[in-house]
Parts: C-alpha cells; sequence; structure tokens
C-alpha cells in the first residue's frame, strides 16, 4: 500500500491540514472557532479516509460529524456564555505546572509511539516481505476486474456494498447494540437538558415549589 | 581504521538517509498514515489535558476518536492491499466508533448544559464539588 503521484501530494497537504487544524482546535481562544478549526480538520480526515478507499466512512464522518456533532457543539457553545474567555479577560489554559506537566508527558508519549510506529512497522515489512511493487501490481490486477465508471476515469469498487453486507452479516449484533445506545443516548440527553421547571411539571409537583 | 573505511565506503554506496526520507515522502505508505493518526491523538491529548474550557475538552476528545478511526481505516487499506478479502472489519469498526462518539457528545453535551444551568460555570477549575 503505497500512494503514488497525485494521491502522495494530496496525502501530504490533507494529512498537514488535519494536523494544523487540530493544533489550532486547541489553541484557539474563542470556542466557536476551535469548533470551526475542528470542522476542518475533520474535513481533511475524510479526505484521508477516501484516500486510503474508505469513501462510505468519509461519508458517513461528513454527514455525522461535520453535519450532525459539530452543529450541537455550536449551539452548546451558543447556549453557554463564553463571553469572557473571548475579551481575554480569563486564562484559557490551567495553571502553569498543568500545562508542563502535561506537555511533557505528551512528549514522551509522541515520542515512544513514533519509536512503535517505526520498528513495528519495519517488523511488519521483514514479516510479509512482498515488495511494494509487486503489491501494487496485484492491486492494479484487482481493480481491473471491476467494472468502469460512466466516464471510464475510474472503476466502480465493490468497497461500500462489502461494507453494507459484512455490516448486517458479521456485525448485526453489534448493530443492534448500537441502535439501543443511541436511543439511550437520546432519552438522556433530553433528561439531562431539561430545566428545572420543566422537570417539576413532569413529575406533577408544582413548578414554582423549590424555586430559590 | 580499516572498518572506519569501510563504513565511510558503504555510506558512499548506499542512499543517504535524506535520499530515503524523501523517497518515503513521495511514496507515503501505511506508517505515514500511522505518524498522522498519532500526531492527531497526542494534540488531542494535549488539549484534554492543558485546556480549561470543558466543550473545547470534548472537541479533543472528538479529536482524539478520529485518530482511532484513521488508523483502522489504514489498516483497512493495508490488509486489503495485502489481498486480505476480509479487510472491511475496519471500517465497521470506524462505523461504531463515530455512532460512539455521537452518542456520548449528545450525552457530555447534555451534562455540560445541566452543569451550566447549575453552577454557571464552564471551567473545569471551578467545578470541584468532589474535591476534597
Amino acid at each position: 500500500m503505497t500512494l503514488s503521484g497525485y494521491e502522495a501530494l494530496f496525502f501530504w497537504i490533507f494529512g498537514l491540514a488535519a494536523i494544523f487544524a487540530g493544533l489550532l482546535t486547541v489553541m484557539a481562544r474563542n470556542a466557536v472557532h476551535s469548533a470551526l478549526f475542528l470542522i476542518s480538520s475533520l474535513i481533511s480526515v475524510a479526505a484521508l479516509f477516501i484516500l486510503a478507499r474508505a469513501e462510505f466512512i468519509a461519508g458517513v464522518q461528513i454527514l455525522v460529524y461535520v453535519g450532525g456533532v459539530m452543529v450541537l457543539f455550536l449551539f452548546v457553545i451558543m447556549l453557554v456564555n463564553v463571553g469572557a474567555e473571548e475579551r481575554g479577560a480569563e486564562e484559557i489554559f490551567n495553571n502553569q505546572r498543568q500545562v508542563t506537566a502535561s506537555l511533557i508527558f505528551c512528549l514522551l508519549l509522541v515520542g515512544g509511539m513514533l519509536y512503535a510506529i517505526n520498528t513495528g512497522y519495519r517488523g511488519l515489512q521483514a514479516r510479509y516481505p512482498a515488495t511494494p511493487d509487486a503489491v501494487a501490481a496485484q492491486e492494479i490486477l484487482r481493480d481491473e476486474a471491476h467494472a468502469p465508471s460512466a466516464t471510464g476515469s475510474s472503476r466502480i469498487t465493490k468497497d461500500t456494498e462489502r461494507v453494507g453486507s459484512s455490516l448486517y452479516r458479521y456485525a448485526s449484533l453489534p448493530f443492534e447494540i448500537a441502535s439501543i445506545l443511541l436511543l439511550v443516548a437520546i432519552i438522556g440527553s433530553v433528561m439531562l437538558a431539561r430545566t428545572l421547571k420543566q422537570e417539576a411539571s413532569a413529575d406533577d409537583v408544582d413548578p414554582d415549589f423549590e424555586s430559590p | 581504521m580499516l572498518s572506519f573505511f569501510n563504513i565511510l565506503l558503504l555510506l558512499q554506496e548506499t542512499e543517504t538517509r535524506v535520499d530515503l526520507m524523501k523517497r518515503a515522502a513521495v511514496n507515503p505508505d501505511l506508517s505515514k498514515f500511522l505518524v498522522i493518526g498519532a500526531l492527531l491523538f497526542i494534540i488531542g491529548v494535549a488539549g484534554v489535558l492543558t485546556r480549561r474550557n470543558i466543550i473545547v475538552i470534548f472537541m479533543s476528545i472528538e479529536l482524539i476518536l478520529n485518530a482511532a478511526n484513521l488508523n483502522f481505516i489504514a489498516f483497512s487499506r493495508y490488509l486489503s492491499a495485502m489481498g486480505n478479502v476480509n479487510a472491511v472489519a475496519g471500517q465497521i469498526f470506524a462505523v461504531f466508533v463515530i455512532v460512539v462518539a455521537a452518542a456520548e457528545a449528545a450525552i457530555g453535551l447534555g451534562i455540560v448544559i445541566a452543569l451550566y444551568r447549575n453552577k454557571e460555570t464552564i471551567w473545569v477549575d471551578e467545578i470541584d464539588l468532589l474535591k476534597w
């Protein structure tokens, strides 16, 4: 699996965009700016998914994350008051000692992970010593078995079809559990976000009973 | 002294480190996906540990989950390139991670709203009700 040509170019563009947007998400003073940078990071990662031939997951990522979750975030940012942060009156990071300790921890962690990736990937290559060119040639052969698209410039893969059928065949129980989880999340968030007055009226108590 | 010259000669024969890095950058493979995933993960961890705004902490958690998704997808692609027919399992895991992330965001933001209604703050260092 090696990308080449324009794929490699777009890989670096979107990878660096994802990392920089992620950094700005953490560093931005305004929470709305954070949310917008997180949206651009998520879209860049979706582009990386497309480069890794996971078009369905890229679509789900944009629809669910950018279209659903981030809109929820923006609504909550509007509901809570973050004016002090924007004006620069409040410090956005924890105190100095906590920030230093966590940055040292993060540096150690990223060093360890990069080392693990390097040695692990070298071990993986040693274990499956197929040369990249041979793997690429086999993959081109497999790709050419697919039907060409209408424009003829690309081929229609069966990846999305396989994701759907595997989801219902091999992962049907986790799928049902996920739907129950979403149901619980809907009910739970409605219960959590209701006001004291709504709570009292649902419990059939006088709403002015415990107004402080 | 001889071995030293040998090392010098070997270095002249083989590619330098810069050449190797250049070739690896022109043809990014699985390890580059993993490196980008690791960096996104670390940025998310740093955000969770350093920020005071609870909403930004939630956003950092989304960043962490997204980095995990990137690893799942990269390994799925790697396995399918190696000829594994069941490589879509990584994509299915990514779907479930996205579902759990959506549920977590809904519940977490509900908690944030309830908390803001009671304590009038979104700074995590001021939410110290359980602190001894």
